[in-house]
């Protein structure tokens, strides 16, 4: 049994005093100065045959040093492979030599220069020919009588399709019998994620022994390792992925992009160090994006107020093609469209289609912010339309601690938790706000549960995902006596690698700077293809420490024992909160004496003291952890705006958070996870938007002007409670937390702007809501500004 | 630059941001947009905070140049750091060194909290530390400490 | 993404930058505060073969206050024109709209003439120029023009500036009798460009208004003045109320819509000010 000394303190992060002295080592950082410079060669429109590539110009330059075309690219590498199909899903790769390209922006080539701006005055002298072919700039024009196709591999621009849960023939069954039927269309926007740092990285190729070395700025070092293994057509050994610090990810740097490859590619063309890293533009024009679905939604309510059914009707739009978990988001819109409640009928229906925008990948909240949106809206149209508190609907109809664990109509087993705790916390501390001149206010809650530590080995099979979804780690007593924690997470400014060390340090019962956490090198990493993504690397990093601390904690006891010549029970390890793992005062007793820390390591290192015929020396331990389950997080969100009628622009002047993590290893990081989490969904809710031209295609949002990221002007002070239910899916009890803050927002907001103006309550089921819509929809409604002002 | 006569060439389109970067190797300056919009970038430029993105390196030259490098004393952080650090005011820290530098300057000069945080982009923490800290660097009772 | 390549060159006096401006034509790129030019070089959409740097040219920045004008320099930066005594005393609503450009530290830099030439549609200095019947100096080699504020704006991000020619001064009459609001509707999020922008001045005499002033950014391709709303004031006691309800009596001079909305928003919130 563990004793909590360092787990639930808020520590701070361990490697902010570096950065805040300006010692942070982003790839941008990394000192490589002989590195060359790429500039990535991309499409200037959304739809076109590459009819030639000329680059004889840009050859004579002679800060040229490498160009790459098409033919090059089809000649040295094999394509990205997809490893999250849909059942009758035939797109299955990501093209890298392109001869048709089908978004702007997507990169055809590259060229290597001294520098950057060298490279980019180098690539303006390639000729680059593109003729243009019809584009479609969104799902509805994708799936449009006589539509452009995309694909030979997918007829009439539809990717594929899937349903979960209650058969669509009983879902219809169960819509027609009842008292009320709520239905709505539903619009998300697509988002970037724009991080601060875009992506980027350094190739580093050794003809010699045949090695490249990547420094990536990425969430999942393994499988860009494993992706790029197989598009260069290298041994997996050959090829080693280094994360060091990542300056923000959100989902956006999960996946190996075709561009990335590229710049490996050119590392090994021309041997030697390559490096690029994108600029902002490229972020917001070439990178994946999140979210962008359209969805027909209804909800079947008896006139008691319960629930009868919940059916939706996903339709996703995932860009030029689908990237390796192209579906993904819009699978998990499906699954968990039920949420907190109880349906005797629920489904979700998912038809991916292709478009001629920027393909769509994981985005923080991965498809659960949709289904929250969707239900949630929903619910509070029903109470709405019933004439009933929205909250006491709510809680009618709720999944209690009592049914745990409940299977819902989808599928899912949700393993525990007290959903109406949460959402009555939450609710209690909302307060009723005050409507003046203009202005009106409006308050509401809404309720949410969050797939967390995906996920066990077995369920990843039933979908057939070519991931693993175990994760691991080696846990180290040095011969110095420090301890250090290899694990396959990794860092992204979430403040994993301090959690860890604070379950590392209360494992073995030392003192918490002894410990190291090191991740984010496959050399020496555990493997990890999904690392620091889907709310899991606490949870099952966490989880596999917690048993390798265990473990090791009672070999080094055992040695002890063996070395002071006393029965293990009488073993007591004695380490004064402030020493060093050098201390002499670090030790061992017993009732023959002592041993220090430190000299129990170094015998331990030399394989002394180990019991008869046991082999094993090296004082560390490997443990991997596949989840029995996956672990069900949940939470509720309050929010208060303000609503100027006369201008449209909707104001959030409070936001309550209310979630159950299970454990809370570190409440410092807990708490920066939701509230970041809340201000990225009300960047979502109010204007975050990628746009692009309805005609062409193309870009429209390209730099931070016109794609405003949320500024502390946007984010009110956000409360932050939270409730523990210990999780019973792993060791440490714990729920995943990274992306349930950025989960509810936009429907609490839409929520309370419908309780502001219930005029406009129905037509709120798109986000983001902007001044110039909201505006629009209160006009349309009839609610014309302020009374002195009468119209021309 | 930062206390020291420092030499260096630059092309006259390379910004000031990139020069301290490369031909200076002072990593701790970010660019995170290259237009002035999220002021990670921001460093001191004869004293006054200026996106290090938006001038010219040239433009820089015989001037006093002020970067997030300049702001520990040894082992000890400065003030905006420690507020920062102690309030949880960055995750991953890659906007931080901009925004440390307009703390600096705003202590140095008067100016309130909420003259600081416009202008500077945080994707991480939706500024909950980031506010606490700034508020807490720029209170008067906190600018005492700085009087000799 | 980086610039083009091009030179640099820093002239000390006003003659030697106009003739490189002369001599180079459009390949001339003049650089003031570079808040608006150097965003839009490091996209390579502007290309220029030579930068000219106005920011060391002797004689173009200050504030000279005389009985009739305040004449300001054009290489005045925004950090000193929001808070410089003369400015805030003669023309305070100038300072206030300066103020409300961008963040302090853009403001360092930036320049009332580069805001002005950048002529961003919306922006805060080209409207309160426009509503303050500024006077823009425009030197080439050889000779000058003075052109009125509401003649200088072309078109979004478009003036009459000819290739060679500069913006050197910006004189603003002294209109002591009218008093100034400003307001202003920046778009949501962390961006803060301003959506829709609003200066009303008005002129009162025992309690009622005798003249009044307003222009607007943002609502048309170029900064605007509101005739409508000037003509419906005159005569009206100067309360909130009763400017508002002036207010809502004047026709509207552009184009209905959001835009409008935002504008006639931030009109009534200046009056409430003005009370």
């Amino acid at each position: 049994m563990t004793t909590r000394v360092h787990i639930g303190l808020p520590v701070p992060p361990r490697n902010h005093p570096a950065l805040l002295r300006g010692r942070g080592r982003f790839v941008d950082d990394l000192p490589f100065p002989g590195a060359r410079h790429v500039a990535v060669l991309r499409s200037p429109v959304a739809h076109g045959r590459v009819t030639a590539f000329d680059a004889t110009a840009a050859r004579a330059d002679p800060r040229c040093l490498l160009v790459l075309g098409p033919a090059d690219v089809a000649e040295l590498t094999d394509p990205i492979p997809l490893a999250w199909l849909l059942p009758d899903q035939r797109l299955d790769h990501v093209e890298l030599a392109v001869d048709v390209v089908r978004y702007a922006g997507q990169p055809i080539g590259l060229v290597v220069a001294t520098d950057r701006a060298a490279a980019e005055d180098v690539a303006e002298l390639v000729d680059v020919r593109v003729e243009p072919l019809p584009a479609v700039a969104s799902t509805a024009a994708a799936l449009a009588p006589g539509a452009p196709r995309l694909h030979a591999e997918a007829e009439g621009n539809v990717v594929g399709r899937t349903h979960f849960g209650t058969p669509r023939d009983r879902l219809d069954e169960a819509f027609a019998e009842a008292h009320l039927v709520v239905e709505r269309e539903f619009g998300i926007q697509r988002v970037s994620h724009s991080p601060l740092e875009p992506r980027g990285l350094v190739a580093e190729w050794e003809p010699g022994p045949g090695l490249l070395t990547v420094h990536a700025s990425t969430q999942s070092p393994h499988a860009v390792r494993q992706e790029l293994a197989a598009v260069l057509r290298l041994r997996a050994d050959r090829v080693r992925v280094v994360a060091r610090d990542v300056g923000g990810s959100f989902g956006g740097k999960v996946a190996l992009h075709a561009d990335e490859a590229l710049v490996c590619l050119a590392a090994v063309v021309l041997g030697g160090q390559v490096k690029w890293v994108e600029d902002r533009v490229e972020n917001l024009t070439a990178a994946y994006q999140g979210r962008g679905q359209r969805t027909r939604a209804r909800l079947a309510v008896a006139a008691d107020g319960r629930f009868l059914a919940l059916h939706a009707d996903v339709v996703g739009d995932l860009g030029a093609f689908a990237v390796q978990a192209g579906s993904g988001p819009l699978q998990v819109t499906a699954l968990t469209i039920e949420g907190p409640y109880r349906f005797p009928a629920a489904g979700g229906t998912v038809t991916a289609v292709c478009t001629n925008l920027v393909p769509v990948g994981a985005y923080r909240g991965y498809g659960m912010q949709e289904s929250t949106f969707i239900r949630e809206r929903l619910v509070d149209e029903a109470a709405r339309e019933l004439g009933v508190d929205p909250v006491a609907l709510r809680l009618r109809n709720m999944v209690e601690p009592g049914d745990m664990p409940y299977t819902t109509c989808t599928g899912l087993v949700y393993d525990s938790g007290d959903y109406s705790a949460a959402l009555r916390s939450a609710a209690r501390r909302v307060a009723p706000p005050s409507s003046a001149g203009p202005v009106r206010r409006g308050s509401a809650v809404t309720a949410t549960v969050e797939m967390s530590g995906f996920a066990p080995s077995a369920l990843i099979r039933q979908f057939d995902i070519a991931w693993a979804g175990w994760e691991g780690v080696r846990l180290v007593v040095n011969h110095d006596g420090t301890v250090t924690v290899h694990a396959g997470v990794t860092a992204v400014g979430q403040g994993i690698e301090t959690s860890l060390a604070q379950i590392a340090a209360d494992g073995l019962g030392v003192p918490l700077r002894w410990v190291d956490v090191r991740l984010g090198d496959t050399a020496t990493a555990p493997h990890s293809d999904l690392a620091s993504q889907a709310s899991r690397a606490l949870v099952l990093a966490g989880g596999a420490l917690l048993r390798a601390a265990a473990r090791l904690r009672a070999r080094v006891l055992g040695l002890a024992a063996r070395a002071l010549d006393v029965p293990e029970a009488d073993v007591v390890l004695d380490v004064p909160a402030d020493v060093e793992p050098g201390s002499p005062e670090a030790v061992f007793r017993g009732a023959s004496g002592v041993i220090s820390w430190r000299e129990l390591a170094h015998r331990a290192w030399r394989g002394w003291h180990r019991p008869e015929g046991v082999e094993r020396i090296r004082l560390e331990e490997n443990v991997d952890f596949d989840p029995p389950a996956i672990t069900f997080a949940h939470g509720a969100h309050g929010a208060a705006v303000a609503v100027d009628v006369d201008t449209g622009v909707v104001t959030v002047e409070d936001y309550w958070t209310v979630h159950d993590n299970g454990v809370l290893v570190n409440p410092l990081v807990a708490e920066g996870q939701v509230v970041g989490g809340v201000a990225q969904g009300i960047g979502l809710a109010l204007f975050e938007e990628v746009r692009h031209d309805p005609d062409t295609a193309e870009p429209l949002s390209t730099t931070f002007r016109e794609y405003p990221l949320p500024a502390a002007r946007d984010v009110p002070r956000v409360d932050v409670r939270h409730l523990c239910t210990p999780s019973p899916a792993n060791p440490g009890g714990f729920k995943g937390l990274g992306e349930g803050g950025a989960i509810p927002p936009a429907a609490t907001i839409a929520c309370a702007v419908a309780a502001a103006v219930p005029e406009i309550a129905e037509v709120l089921t798109a986000t983001p809501m902007t001044p110039e819509r909201v505006w629009a929809a209160l006009r349309e409604a009839g609610i014309e500004g302020s009374p002195q002002w009468t119209e021309r | 630059m930062n206390g020291t006569a420092r030499t260096a060439r630059a092309e006259p389109r390379t910004s000031l941001g990139e020069h301290l970067r490369t031909a200076l190797g002072l990593t701790g300056t970010h660019l995170g947009c290259e237009q002035g919009d999220c002021g990670a970038c921001a460093v001191l430029l004869d004293g006054e905070p200026v996106c290090s993105c938006l001038v010219l390196a040239v433009q820089a030259d015989g001037c006093r140049v002020e970067t997030v490098e300049s702001l520990a004393r040894g082992d000890d952080l400065g003030p905006a750091q420690r507020a920062l650090l102690e309030e949880h005011g960055l995750q991953c820290g890659f906007c931080t060194p901009g925004l440390l530098m307009r703390m600096t300057h705003a202590r140095r000069t008067g100016a309130p909290a909420s003259d600081v945080l416009g202008g500077h982009l945080c994707r991480c923490t939706g500024y909950g530390g980031l506010r606490a800290a700034v508020e807490r660097h720029c209170a008067v009772e906190a600018r005492k400490e700085d009087q000799p | 993404m980086k610039p083009v390549a091009f030179d640099h060159v820093a002239p000390v006096d006003l003659a030697a930058a106009l003739d490189l401006l002369a001599e180079r034509g459009t390949r001339a790129a003049p650089l003031a505060g570079g808040q608006s030019l150097v965003p839009l070089l490091n996209l390579r959409r502007v290309r220029p073969d030579v930068v000219v740097d106005l920011n060391h040219v002797v004689g173009l920045a200050g504030v000279r206050v005389t009985a009739g004008e305040v004449r300001i320099g054009a290489m005045t930066r925004l950090r000193v024109l929001e808070s410089h005594p003369d400015v805030v005393a003669a023309l305070p609503v100038l300072a206030t709209a300066a103020s409300a450009v961008a963040h302090p530290h853009v403001r360092t830099r930036a320049t009332l003439g580069g805001s002005l030439c950048h002529a961003n549609p919306a922006a805060e200095l080209p409207a309160a120029a426009v509503a303050l019947d500024a006077r823009l100096v425009l030197r080439h080699r050889g000779g000058a023009r003075v052109v009125p504020a509401a003649e200088f704006f072309t078109g979004p991000h478009t003036t009459v500036l000819a290739p060679g020619e500069l913006l050197t001064e910006v004189v603003v009459p002294r209109v002591p009798e009218l008093r100034f609001g400003f307001a202003e509707l920046a778009r949501p999020g962390g961006s803060g460009y301003p959506l829709v922008v609003a200066l009303l001045g008005v002129a009162v005499e025992g309690g009622v208004v005798v003249a009044a002033r307003a222009a607007a950014g943002g609502v048309a391709p170029t900064p605007v003045r509101l005739p409508g709303v000037e003509a419906a004031l005159p005569g009206r006691r100067c309360t909130a109320d009763d400017l508002s309800a002036g207010l809502a009596t004047a026709p509207v001079d552009h184009a209905a819509g959001h835009r409008d909305a935002v504008l006639r928003s931030l009109l009534r919130r200046i009056t409430a000010g003005l009370e």
